[in-house]
């Protein structure tokens, strides 16, 4: 204990630096390596001058605007949708118990991966899956399904439907966890409590006294969906179109392609995605400041009803519709991965065999070993640099300054496409051996700022008077951090811990790259038998992507219990 | 019981062994002797039993497209065997798309890791490999020290020394055939279409009930020669040898315009009205089985009879060859030029090229995958191994198989010139 107490607070003092230094070399180095070949600079192909002909190569691609537009629309759109879906349940539920349950529901599907979201929802809307099987051929005289262009529809609109039930989620938990905070929540509905009782609609109300006020924390998690959105692959390369596909999958695409003078496009490509993302954000960005312009106005008028009771039973549809549509979708994942032969138009299978749970299971050890493995790594990484940064925070007294909350965010607001293939040629600079702990730390660039927005506002929130008895006591900062922060903070750093992994389990473009195809984890795996030919494996590979991060909360939400239950013992017996 | 067979091999007593070897060493002499080439610069003049002294006991890593369970069973067992023999630990790096194992030993070469790259050994063909070879990228004249490559009687049979029409140097080592070949649901249509001609007319008859994948994808680019080599039958020899040269300009005007008019005809009535083509060819397999399409093409048959069995195609899925030709070609497996393991992956391969290793992946239920050795190099009891077991489903059996004509690959310029020119024609829906 006595070196701890030692080497406690030096090693206090350095973690913001070594923090920030995980995050920011590699975001800024991926870039400088994604920009020296967008100049056309690549040793590997005996081309060391300078040059724009990526960018021109870019410019004459059949169909480059489509993809472009393709990309900065879906996000837009899925973004905007998903705002205004949170926003509507909260305005609608605001005072009703539903929120709590709504908020329950939700829950778990924040954590389900993209891809096995995409994959779910593709069983659910192909003209053979299973809303077509439900409707046919009773109702809709199909006997064999219709030849509609829907996934993959040129206007992105499965995309959209796809990234939006992801999105909605995580904005409402993020919205419900600024509510949560006593001195804003506290506030905000007592001001609701007198808005109801000068006679507004409950729906109004939210809209002219709680949305101003919470927009503000609700800001940086849109940017960071729609950064996200703008340039993610799973999701659009799984549901999308592919004439053209969306700039991100054809980046990507790009730099694996067989003909290796393409990468100079590719780089070039991701140059472009960087902009269309900051494009997209700016877009956002004006729609806010004219919705103030226009509503500001609107918020001192007086009125008090604005068709509260419409918009009351809107939300219940729209709300309706999104259960049914995420509970259909595993229900059809889970008939597919015990399905044998079944033929369309039948709703269920004609037989139910555990053979491609077998099968998997059999190819997923290694995969799966591998997925636990690098989450549990970058987990713990993460969870100690954020832990000893919030200490270090409190030894000098002061909060992050801004600049530091920027850069926690970095990796999530810079599409990762774009600095992830300058990473891996940066990391082959320094090493090529260790793959494992290349994907462990590219891991870390995503698990580390959700885990540290997770547990920054509880550690901040601790009541200091213990930590000061405790000094007065004569009790070291080390001790104070061990026996007593850690501790009273069991809860939220398991359940940090939990949202850690499953940010780990669910990256697809990280793992494949930094592992450069060597490490498969399940996620890969999915992706990779997404587009292949077995419905059945792919189903079940998307359940084992759900399954594991709810392993993970379950821990989360059991294991602080017992802890607490063996130390109270030991204190008890002590 | 023929399992039993093998598991002696890997038992094999001492003396044996240095008989093995020293016969190795005479072949691999005389195959040096055969090709004329000097042996590779880090190998120096090693024999075979040098390779196999330093390839023993370390790992492999194999990077092969994973998209076939089949296949991934058969490199599992695999493993299992070069655990045995060699006690090498042989870990398949599963690949979504070959080129992906291109881009990295082209990044290691621009990092300048020239002796500790990643991939020890690719399974590849055609474009991919002559991408790589134009780059350097492979380790050059070592196929003949193989003492097994003599097995595929490569005096006689150029194709395991020409890729797409392109001399192997010794870059690479032939693994296996494979020709396309057509699989449909008999409940959806009763007379699939026997030709190309007849296809159009078939698609008029079923729309929507056929397509074929997005190029780059390799069986669509396959689909699309087999119809260029087709439409263009009727020309005279001097054009339909241009096939086999790298494309030009001219050679493109005199060819392929037969190719677009088949194509502008046909799509109005492929699946999705030819609106969306799939970016894999592994799709077309999953929408026989959700009933969306009739009528499909694969290169590697095994997997029909073998997705029956595990319910992903109708259980009246049904295969043949198309009577106007096949188009065919060999796969093969090269050592990347900067490889950590050169010599045990030498050993990986010499095993693959073995017998008995061909004979297993030769069998419909595990790999389906036709053999390159000549039959004319095996033993008697050898060739028994080759010998098709008692078939399973009747899609194992596959029509016209004896009557449709080996079409040759055209050369690997096409591929990239088909798929380049169909994207810009069809790439981007208007």
């Amino acid at each position: 204990m006595s070196t701890v107490a030692r080497l406690f607070n030096p090693i206090v003092r350095i973690s913001p630096f070594i923090m920030m230094a995980l995050l920011v070399i590699p975001v800024m180095g991926g870039l400088i390596g994604v920009m020296l070949p967008a100049f056309g600079w690549i040793p590997a192909l005996d081309q060391t001058s300078l040059s724009l002909n990526g960018f021109s190569q870019l410019w004459q691609t059949p169909g480059i605007g489509h993809m472009a537009l393709l990309g900065i629309g879906t996000s837009f759109v899925s973004t905007f949708l998903a705002f205004l879906i949170t926003i509507l349940i909260l305005a609608s539920y605001f005072t009703s118990p539903w929120l709590g349950y709504i908020q329950r529901l939700l829950g778990p599907i924040l954590v389900i991966p993209h891809a096995a979201a995409a994959i779910a929802i593709g069983f659910l809307i192909t003209p053979s899956g299973m809303i077509s099987r439900l409707v046919s051929p009773w109702l809709s005289g199909w006997n064999a399904p219709p030849d509609w262009l829907y996934p993959h529809d040129a206007m992105g609109l499965s995309i959209i439907l796809g990234l939006t039930l992801k999105e909605l989620p995580f904005l409402l938990l993020m919205a419900l966890g600024a509510l949560a905070q006593p001195d804003l929540g506290q506030t905000l509905r007592a001001q609701h409590k007198v808005a109801l009782s000068l006679g507004y609609c409950p729906i109004t109300a939210f809209f002219k006294v709680v949305l101003p006020s919470l927009y503000p924390h609700l800001r940086l998690p849109i940017f960071a969906v729609m950064a996200y959105a703008s340039a993610s692959v799973e999701i659009p390369l799984i549901l999308g179109p592919n004439n053209p596909p969306t700039l991100a999958v054809a980046i990507m695409q790009w730099f694996h392609d067989v003909d290796l003078s393409l990468r100079i496009k590719a780089s070039a490509g991701a140059i472009l995605q960087i902009q269309l993302t900051l494009f997209v954000l700016a877009c956002w960005w004006l729609l806010e400041g004219l919705v103030c312009q226009f509503a500001k106005s609107m918020l001192t008028n007086g009125r008090r009803d604005y068709g509260g009771a419409i918009i009351q039973k809107i939300t219940h549809v729209i709300t309706a519709l999104m259960m049914a549509i995420i509970g259909l979708a595993l229900v059809g994942m889970l008939l597919w991965s015990f399905a044998g032969f079944w033929h369309f138009p039948d709703a269920l299978p004609q037989q139910v065999v555990m053979l491609h749970w077998q099968t998997a299971l059999q190819q997923m050890h290694t995969p799966l070993i591998d997925t636990v493995l690098i989450a549990l790594c970058a987990t713990a990484l993460a969870i100690s640099l954020t832990l000893l940064t919030l200490e270090a925070e409190q030894h000098s007294g002061k909060s992050l300054s801004l600049l530091g909350s920027v850069l926690i965010y970095l990796p999530l607001l810079i599409p990762s496409i774009a600095f992830l293939f300058g990473l891996v040629w940066l990391l082959e600079q320094v090493n090529s051996q260790h793959t494992f702990i290349n994907v462990v730390l590219a891991h870390l660039l995503f698990v580390l700022p959700y885990v540290f927005l997770s547990l920054a506002s509880s550690y901040r929130r601790l009541d200091p008077r213990f930590s000061i008895v405790a000094a007065s006591l004569g009790a070291t900062k080390a001790k104070i951090f061990f026996r007593i922060k850690l501790p009273m903070l069991i809860g939220p750093i398991f359940i940090a811990c939990a949202l850690g992994l499953a940010i780990s389990f669910s990256q697809y473009l990280p793992t494949l790259l930094t592992g450069g195809g060597r490490i498969n984890t399940i996620t890969t795996e999915a992706v990779a038998l997404a587009n292949g030919g077995s419905r059945r494996i792919s189903a079940v590979y998307a359940l084992m992507q759900m399954i594991l991060p709810a392993l993970g909360f379950l821990l989360a939400w059991l294991l602080p219990k017992m802890i607490t239950k063996m130390l109270s013992k030991r204190h008890q017996q002590g | 019981m023929r399992f039993a067979k093998w598991m002696l091999f890997s038992k094999t007593p001492k003396p044996i062994v240095h008989i093995i070897a020293t016969t190795a060493l005479i072949i691999s002499v005389c195959a040096s002797l055969w090709t004329g080439e000097a042996d590779a610069k880090t190998t120096g003049s090693a024999t075979w039993s040098d390779i196999e002294a330093r390839g023993i006991n370390q790992d492999v890593y194999f990077h092969a497209w994973g998209g076939d369970p089949q296949i991934n069973r058969y490199i599992q067992w695999v493993a299992k065997q070069v655990k045995q023999q060699y006690q090498i630990n042989l870990h398949h790096v599963k690949l979504t798309d070959t080129s992906e194992a291109v881009s990295r030993v082209l990044a290691e070469k621009s990092a300048g890791n020239n002796t500790q790259g990643q991939v020890d050994l690719v399974w590849i063909n055609g474009e991919n490999f002559a991408a790589m070879a134009k780059h350097q990228l492979l380790a050059p004249n070592w196929v003949a020290q193989l003492p097994n490559f003599s097995l595929t009687d490569p005096d006689n049979n150029p194709a395991m020394t020409r890729d797409f029409g392109v001399p192997t140097q010794g870059m690479e080592a032939p693994w296996g055939k494979a020709a396309l070949t057509f699989y449909y649901d008999t409940l959806a249509t009763q007379s699939p279409p026997q030709t190309l001609q007849q296809l159009s007319e078939w698609v008029k008859q079923h729309p929507g009930r056929f397509t074929y994948p997005k190029p780059p994808d390799f069986l669509a680019t396959s689909f699309l020669k087999y119809a260029l080599i087709v439409l263009n039958n009727a020309q005279p020899e001097a054009i339909k040898n241009r096939l086999y040269q790298p494309a030009t300009a001219q050679s493109q005007a005199l060819l392929l315009p037969v190719l677009w008019q088949y194509l502008d005809e046909l799509h109005p009535y492929l699946w999705r009205k030819g609106r969306h083509f799939m970016s894999s060819g592994m799709e077309l397999r999953r929408l026989i089985g959700d009933g969306e399409l009739a009528l499909a093409f694969t290169f590697s048959a095994a997997e029909i009879p073998a997705a029956v069995a595990r319910f992903e195609l109708p259980d009246s899925s049904r295969s043949y060859r198309m009577q106007d030709g096949s188009l065919s070609n060999v796969h093969f497996i090269a050592i990347p030029y900067n490889a950590a393991h050169a010599n045990s992956a030498k050993l990986l391969v010499n095993f693959l090229l073995s017998p008995q290793a061909q004979a297993k992946k030769q069998q419909p239920s595990v790999w389906g995958d036709i053999s390159v050795l000549a039959t004319s190099k095996l033993t008697a009891e050898q060739q028994v191994w080759f010998n098709p077991s008692a078939q399973s489903h009747p899609s194992a059996t596959i029509a016209n198989q004896a009557i449709s004509p080996a079409l040759s690959e055209p050369d690997p310029s096409w591929s990239k010139v088909i798929a380049k020119l169909w994207l810009q024609r069809y790439g981007v829906m208007q």
